[in-house]
């Protein structure tokens, strides 16, 4: 499903590059939950925009469902995390100022959907996370937990394969950090390849976790255990 | 068939919202160019529309003799000379003149007419067809304006025309004079010839000018030259000439005003550039969600199209639907008496309704285009840049 083969990323800043990802090989199966786990620094962050196609590698090879991504252009780049990929970020990177609705529906606007389709997978994803009565309330006057349940619908609403998730629970307490494991858990069932990248220990001991990929400096020191 | 993607156009409207002081300030600077150009060219459409009636009843040739280089009396007996040249169909000495009406502070044009002479112009032969002057010794018909500046100041039926010599000479209103254009009647007061002569103290041999109608209006340069051969002492002026003269007035008007707007627009769009150029942290980081969210470059600038475009189409129709009201309704105050000059020594007239849809389409290629580009631009620079890069 997702191959890296012999990556190198490297960064350019004030003319000095840095190493971000050092001869990265990996791949993870179809289905597979993997986590990313290491320190802020380690290279979780950048493996994950690989697996976007949100940059490219400097040298090496990312496959995606037999799509050489890192060879695509940038509108090809798109259209792939437009069809396959749903990324939930960090700091969730919704547009602050309009409501939980328009936010949703943002990677589909380019597709110009079917109004009934559109309203269909609106109220299934909002309904799976528990958004639908805030639907009309500006992101902006959300709480925190359900921000990220705003940025999980998001990415969720094109019905991705993939599922990326950027330290989904940094912002998040410990009821709402078990409450999005548990929501990951039941996409994981749905079929979802999902990656995360973390360092919350909440992620490190779950039985539902395929593997977990051990980071450090821009290499990968440990490929953890594999479950299936 | 290219279906629409209303959803873009409804995220494009809620960009704008988002943005409302921005984008209120750029719509209300643009309208305001919009608006000042549209005017300017209404105004000069107006202007010229009228000074081509004007000029069109006007005759073919007018003679005038000159002296020292100043224009004087002319002889009278010229216009039977006149008459002689092959081509000329007829030719009649006009007294007219300005007079200064001081009360009210504006010129007044005093033309003598007589009842059994040929009229050099329609409007003239209407006016002595419909009244029969001949039995009255003084009469006058006023053009609107000049009825309205009479009574205004307490004449309602006559008026006191103060003679070279001081004198007085009360002349009777016996009508108003009703012509197409305002330009043509409105400062206009028709009298006898010989209360003409009477007013301004002309000799009877003499008068101010002659007029020369042509029946083949080919031959009107050739007659022209005849005449200046047959009185070199004399200045001819066509029709055509005036009329040149009238338009490179306006042109040269309405050039400076679009000079002026261009120089205006190009620093508008300067500073929306520049603006846009170094694109706020917030817009570059939304251009940059889009992108993570499976945006292509193409769909963020088709956004950003319809951005700008909605903003300055409305900007657009607003600034000229204002500029017709502006111009036609309210009648231009302040721009008009930049082009009428000295207006003021003129009684009121009102902009008759002319539009020319080339120049609405020159000021929308000239402002619209440019402002979505020069909006586009930035964004497309900030869409190029790797995703990650810009939300990081």
């Amino acid at each position: 499903m997702i191959t890296f083969t012999n990556i190198l990323k490297e960064y350019k800043i004030n003319n000095e590059t840095i190493v971000a990802l050092n001869n990265i090989n990996m791949h993870i199966k179809k289905g597979q939950l993997v986590v990313l786990k290491g320190a802020s620094g380690s290279g979780k962050s950048t493996m994950l925009s690989l697996m976007a196609s949100l940059c490219k590698p400097t040298s090496g090879e990312v496959i995606i469902k037999d799509t050489k991504i890192s060879k695509l252009s940038d509108n090809f780049s798109s259209q792939f995390r437009q069809e396959n990929i749903g990324f939930i970020f960090q700091k969730y990177n919704l547009i602050p100022n309009i409501n939980v609705i328009d936010n949703i529906i943002l990677p589909l606007i380019p597709t110009n959907p079917n109004e009934e389709f559109l309203n269909t997978r609106l109220k299934e994803v909002m309904k799976l996370f528990n958004i639908e009565h805030k639907k009309n309330i500006i992101v902006k006057n959300l709480s925190g937990g359900e921000q990220q349940r705003v940025a999980i619908a998001r990415a969720m609403i094109n019905d991705p394969d993939i599922i990326l998730a950027d330290e989904p629970t940094a912002n998040l307490d410990e009821k709402l950090s078990l409450s999005f494991i548990q929501t990951l858990k039941e996409l994981k069932a749905l079929g979802k390849t999902i990656v995360v990248a973390t360092h919350d220990p909440l992620f490190f001991n779950l039985d539902f976790v395929s593997k977990t990929i051990n980071m450090k400096n821009g290499n990968i020191i440990d490929y953890g255990n594999i479950i299936d | 068939m290219i279906k629409i993607n209303t959803y873009l156009i409804e995220f494009a409207i809620n960009s704008i919202l988002r943005e409302k002081t921005k984008n209120l300030f750029i719509f209300i600077v643009f309208t305001m160019l919009i608006f000042l150009l549209s005017s300017i060219f209404l105004i000069t459409a107006s202007l010229q529309k009228e000074l081509n009636i004007t000029a069109d009843s006007l005759p073919d040739i007018i003679l005038q003799k000159m002296n020292a280089g100043r224009v004087s009396d002319i002889d009278i007996n010229r216009v039977d000379k006149i008459l002689e040249i092959n081509g000329v169909n007829n030719s009649v000495s006009r007294v007219w003149g300005y007079y200064y009406f001081e009360n009210a502070g504006i010129n007044f044009s005093v033309v003598g007419i007589d009842q059994f002479e040929t009229q050099y112009k329609k409007s003239l032969e209407s006016i002595t067809l419909k009244h029969d002057f001949s039995e009255l010794e003084d009469f006058m018909v006023v053009g609107s304006g000049v009825k309205k500046v009479l009574e205004k100041n307490y004449y309602k039926d006559y008026f006191n025309f103060i003679k070279p010599d001081g004198t007085f000479k009360k002349i009777q209103i016996k009508a108003i004079f009703d012509s197409a254009t305002n330009l043509e009647s409105n400062d206009v007061i028709l009298v006898s010839k010989d209360t003409a002569y009477d007013i301004f103290g002309i000799n009877e041999n003499k008068a101010t000018d002659i007029v020369v109608n042509v029946s083949n209006k080919k031959e009107v340069a050739t007659i022209a030259y005849k005449i200046k051969m047959l009185f070199p002492d004399t200045r001819v002026i066509t029709k055509e000439d005036l009329k040149i003269s009238y338009t490179n007035i306006f042109n040269y008007k309405s050039g400076m005003f679009l000079s002026l707007f261009i120089i205006s627009l190009f620093t508008f769009f300067m500073i929306i550039y520049d603006k846009s150029s170094s694109l706020s942290s917030s817009a570059k980081r939304e251009i940059g969600i889009l992108k993570a969210l499976g945006w292509k470059t193409d769909d963020i600038l088709k956004e950003k199209f319809y951005e700008s475009f909605l903003i300055s189409f409305t900007a657009y129709i607003v600034g000229i639907g204002i500029s017709f009201i502006y111009v036609y309704i309210f009648q231009a105050p302040f721009l008009r008496d930049i082009f009428m000059g000295y207006s003021v020594l003129k009684p009121q007239f009102n902009l008759i309704f002319a539009y020319d849809l080339k120049i609405f389409a020159m000021i929308f290629f000239l402002s619209i285009p440019i402002y979505i580009s020069a909006t586009i631009f930035p964004s497309w620079r900030a869409s190029i840049v790797d995703a990650d890069e810009v939300i990081r």
